[in-house]
């Protein structure tokens, strides 16, 4: 898939987007809402003929001790077949224990245990639908004491040990580095930059916890100036992708996602401009 | 130091509302205390589940109002959380939890509105499929009709309520017009039906009612006739079955059919 910028397509857009075709590099869907027989999924099949698509999952649990459930991981595999996206995601975290499901991307400890974990079921995952997936990082609101690697060290080994790549959501940097504690330049140091396949750009809101601050990954506004600063220097460093404008609450008038979106794709013809003038 | 398997066990807790001391000694604290960084996690799983039975029982909602609506979603999310990722289809359990509910106790109707919203949100993410259709019917001799198991059409079903629930339904929609439903003016039998593009459903007497209901359970077409005529003898089988032909509540999934398609040309 080519370096451009595209939009998270959602339900209150889904009719607009069928019927306009507005021009985006590409649309991003959620695998978990595609997966029964609703009409929406004859819409997004349609579409297809005009955009490109990458295929997001938010349920797979690629962290969960228990490993990936069978029926869900068949369901997906099956809407891959079917729609036969560019790109196929999920992130690193887990939401399913015990049978129930949390529908959050619950936090992880950073440790061998937990590594070898993620390690069998990405490749499980990348076996059944026989492709490399993406990983993302999740937004994090705490930290383990027990962890022994910092997220982008185990985001490493995870590639390296199972051939996956990575989805970089730079929001989700910004989030978990201000939640943490974190320098946001220092996490980006060190990454496989040949396994970065796609970046996320979203909004966060600020909350009080107990009369601190902290910022919740809520999809809920435009992307912040912050973000946006950050995705300047993701870019200098690892250069153009794939980059997605995700919109989940609060969704506004599509023009507006496709606004975000066309200035991602401006900060990545300007990146991609002086990569031009350099070589 | 927890393993990663009692570490997610007691986040599972954690997050279904118990004490989970272990939990919260191997979260790092700060400024932001172990505890408070916790129940961002609690509040997102909640607040995000709630949002999701909110969208499938939106007529529920509408009727109590958001706050009433919230505080008995949460109840019932604490109770019975997904067992898969898919939240269409997360809520089965809804309409019976609201039925036992006690602060809803004054509106009596309001569980047969959450089984309607319900069989909605199945009918719209059910499969599209093949319906029976009078042709079908035209290409088998007599004899085989009558002996025709039938079956409903994905996502078909019928529900029958002691409320006229139809009439409630439509005036808690966006945009409906602002009347008033009498309760004393019966009770009500559906049909809720896929449609091509959404869910619907419409009025049936109480005999289609209860040949629906035998359809449903597989009965063939002069079983399911007969129940009709039980409960009313003025039952008319020629018009009720080309109803819901016409409406393709009928599937055209029995092997005889298989067979015709597999000889046709």
């Amino acid at each position: 898939m080519r370096a451009v910028a595209g939009i998270g397509l959602r339900a209150p857009h889904l009719a607009e987007v069928a019927h306009d075709r507005p021009a985006t590099g590409f649309l991003e869907v959620h695998a978990e809402n595609y997966l029964t027989g609703s009409p929406a999924l004859r819409t997004v099949e349609r579409a297809r003929a005009d955009y490109e698509f990458s295929l997001h999952a938010v349920g797979l649990s690629l962290g969960s001790v228990e490993g990936i459930d069978d029926t869900h991981l068949e369901r997906v595999a099956a809407l891959a077949e079917r729609l036969a996206p560019a790109l196929i995601s999920d992130h690193l975290a887990w939401s399913a224990s015990g049978g129930r499901y949390f529908n959050d991307l619950l936090p992880l400890p950073y440790s061998e245990e937990a590594l070898d974990v993620v390690v069998r079921n990405v490749q499980r995952l990348q076996d059944r639908l026989k492709r490399q997936v993406l990983v993302e990082n999740p937004s994090c609101y705490l930290g383990f004491a027990q962890s022994t690697l910092s997220e982008p060290a185990f985001l490493g080994e995870l590639v390296r040990r199972s051939g996956c790549g990575l989805l970089l959501d730079v929001n989700n940097i910004v989030v978990t580095a201000h939640n943490l504690g974190l320098d946001p330049a220092a996490w980006l140091a060190d990454l496989p930059a040949s396994a970065i396949g796609e970046y996320h750009l979203a909004g966060h809101a600020v909350n009080d916890a107990d009369g601190a601050p902290i910022l919740i990954d809520d999809h809920g506004s435009r992307v912040s100036g912050e973000v946006w600063s950050l995705f300047d220097a993701v870019l200098d460093r690892y250069g153009p992708r794939p980059t997605l404008v995700e919109w989940d609450t609060d969704i506004p008038a599509l023009g507006i996602l496709l606004e975000e979106a066309a200035r991602a794709d401006h900060a990545l013809e300007v990146r991609a401009g002086a990569d031009a003038r350099a070589a | 130091m927890l393993g990663l398997r009692d570490l997610q066990a007691a986040f599972a807790g954690m997050v279904k509302g118990e004490d989970q001391p272990r939990l919260e000694a191997a979260v790092v604290g700060d400024a932001i205390p172990a505890a408070a960084r916790l129940r961002v996690y609690r509040h997102h799983v909640e607040q995000s589940l709630v949002a999701a039975l909110a969208a499938t029982f939106s007529a529920v909602q509408a009727i109590v109002g958001e706050d009433f609506f919230r505080a008995m979603a949460r109840c019932y999310v604490a109770g019975d959380l997904p067992r898969q990722p898919v939240l269409a289809e997360y809520g089965a359990g809804f309409p019976a939890f609201v039925a036992g509910y006690e602060p809803s106790a004054s509106l009596p109707y309001l569980a047969d509105v959450a089984r309607l919203d319900w069989a909605l949100n199945l009918a719209f993410h059910s499969p599209a499929a093949n319906h029976l259709t009078v042709a079908d019917l035209s290409s088998l001799p007599a004899e085989r009709v009558a002996e025709l198991p039938l079956a409903l059409a994905p996502g078909a079903a019928v529900l029958h309520s002691s409320y006229p629930i139809d009439r409630i339904w439509q005036v808690s929609q966006p945009g409906a017009a602002d009347e008033t439903v009498d309760l004393g003016a019966g009770g009500v039998n559906l049909l809720v039906l896929r449609r091509e593009d959404d869910a619907a459903f419409v009025r049936v007497s109480d005999a289609e009612g209860a040949f629906l209901s035998a359809a449903g359970r597989g009965e063939t077409l002069e079983e399911a006739a007969e129940v009709g005529f039980r409960t009313d003898g003025a039952f008319d089988l020629s018009t009720t079955f080309t109803r819901l032909l016409a409406l393709k509540a009928i599937a055209a999934t029995q092997h005889h059919f298989a067979e015709r398609v597999e000889k046709a040309p």
